[in-house]
């Protein structure tokens, strides 16, 4: 039984790619400690803000390679309608997603830990809509320069987009925080 | 080629939600993946692309937004301990995405050897998942070493004061935290496999969103159990 093949090598690659993004965008976040602690409910928000953009990017990066495979998405010249669609979905996604993640945070916050702090929701619309305005450029951009340069788009987009999603989501967060 | 067009054409009209023989016959007729055929009628000319995206992943979205903001609580919870511990802070992220992405990983493997038909009767006996089992526990040992070095590294410079102390506690959560979640992620990616494969159901459909909402809930859960205890 050999443990050290290349599944080993390319799992451990993957992973250390999105540690590397997931260290700097924690950087990011102790480096604003002082702001985590004035915000209540900050933390309730954050896993799931996290995770959205990886959920929504991710399935974008993967639609836009389905399509290019299959050759229903031009490379060079592509459908408008298929890539304006999932542009909006995606936006409109994120929106309602990121309003739910600050409604959940209010709530949680106020029902279970007695925290009044309803601007937690402002916080993570405007988080939401400047972290995706970065991402879905980014998706876009990485998933077609890939396929035009003849790699799988899927065997790089995954760990690609959890290191920028989380670098991109800490910086929107923390710009949404000063605004609020 | 007319006759393919107006056929496509044809395709594309019929309703999303229901399944025609169309394709099937255009798969045998014209030799066209099945894949390009669903894709087309999916997001074709008259279809509503964001209506069909939002209506197929808002729920999904939600679900997990409800799982992670629940395990985001248990956060909440230990703030100022947490936020007082400069390392942890920095490795939240990484911890986050290292364990739902071990979660992705077996559960997608897992399912591709049941497809294959390379998974035991006794499944503990099949020598490629005890080598996927080892292959993991490594790992995530290496690269919960890994990123704890980083993000120690990366403390010294925001906050210099970290004592000998707490530079171990800190090696202790995490790799306890990752090797606690991999396992069981792990068995439960295998069982939850095992039951929808012989349940007749495809386990990718099944095993990333139950191995992901784990990693998520999990991790917080863990993570807030052991700073608790050991800080």
């Amino acid at each position: 039984m050999n443990i050290f093949d290349k599944d080993f090598k390319e799992i451990l690659g993957s992973q250390v790619v999105s540690i590397i993004g997931g260290i700097i965008a924690g950087i990011f976040l102790a480096s604003f400690q002082n702001k985590l602690i004035l915000i209540p409910g900050i933390l309730i928000l954050i896993p799931g803000f996290l995770e959205m953009r990886g959920n929504i990017s991710g399935s974008l990066a993967s639609r836009i390679s389905s399509g290019l495979f299959l050759g229903i998405i031009k490379a060079r010249n592509p459908d408008k309608k298929i890539i304006n669609g999932n542009v909006i979905a995606s936006f409109l996604l994120a929106i309602f997603v990121s309003f739910c993640l600050g409604l959940f945070a209010f709530l949680f916050g106020y029902i279970l830990l007695n925290i009044y702090f309803p601007k937690i929701i402002l916080i993570a619309v405007i988080a939401g809509i400047i972290a995706n305005i970065i991402e879905i450029i980014i998706t876009l951009v990485v998933t077609f320069y890939l396929f035009r340069k003849g790699h799988d788009p899927n065997n790089v987009m995954g760990p690609f987009l959890t290191s920028t999603g989380d670098i991109s989501s800490i910086i929107a967060l923390l710009i949404a925080m000063v605004i609020v | 080629m007319k006759h393919l067009r107006k056929a496509l054409e044809k395709l594309r009209k019929i309703k999303r939600e229901s399944y025609h023989h169309l394709i099937h016959k255009l798969h045998r007729k014209h030799k066209l993946h099945k894949k390009t055929l669903f894709y087309i009628k999916e997001y074709g000319k008259h279809s509503n692309v964001p209506k069909t995206i939002i209506k197929e992943s808002i729920k999904i979205l939600l679900i997990a937004s409800i799982v992670s903001s629940l395990g985001g609580l248990a956060l909440e919870h230990i703030k100022n301990n947490l936020i007082a511990i400069v390392p942890l802070i920095i490795l939240l992220p990484a911890l986050n995405d290292m364990i739902g992405d071990y979660g992705s990983i077996v559960s997608g493997k897992f399912s591709t050897m049941l497809w294959k038909g390379e998974v035991k009767n006794d499944v503990f006996k099949t020598l490629k998942l005890k080598k996927l089992f080892f292959q993991i526990i490594i790992i995530g040992l290496m690269t919960a070493i890994l990123s704890s070095i980083l993000a120690l590294f990366s403390a010294h410079f925001i906050n210099s004061n970290i004592s000998s102390i707490v530079i171990l506690k800190i090696f202790f959560i995490v790799i306890l935290d990752t090797l606690i979640l991999v396992s069981l992620l792990f068995f439960t990616a295998v069982f939850a496999g095992l039951y929808y494969f012989r349940k007749k159901e495809d386990p990718n459909n099944f095993l990333i969103p139950i191995t992901t909402a784990i990693a998520d809930f999990g991790n917080m859960i863990v993570l807030t159990l052991l700073v608790l205890l050991i800080f």
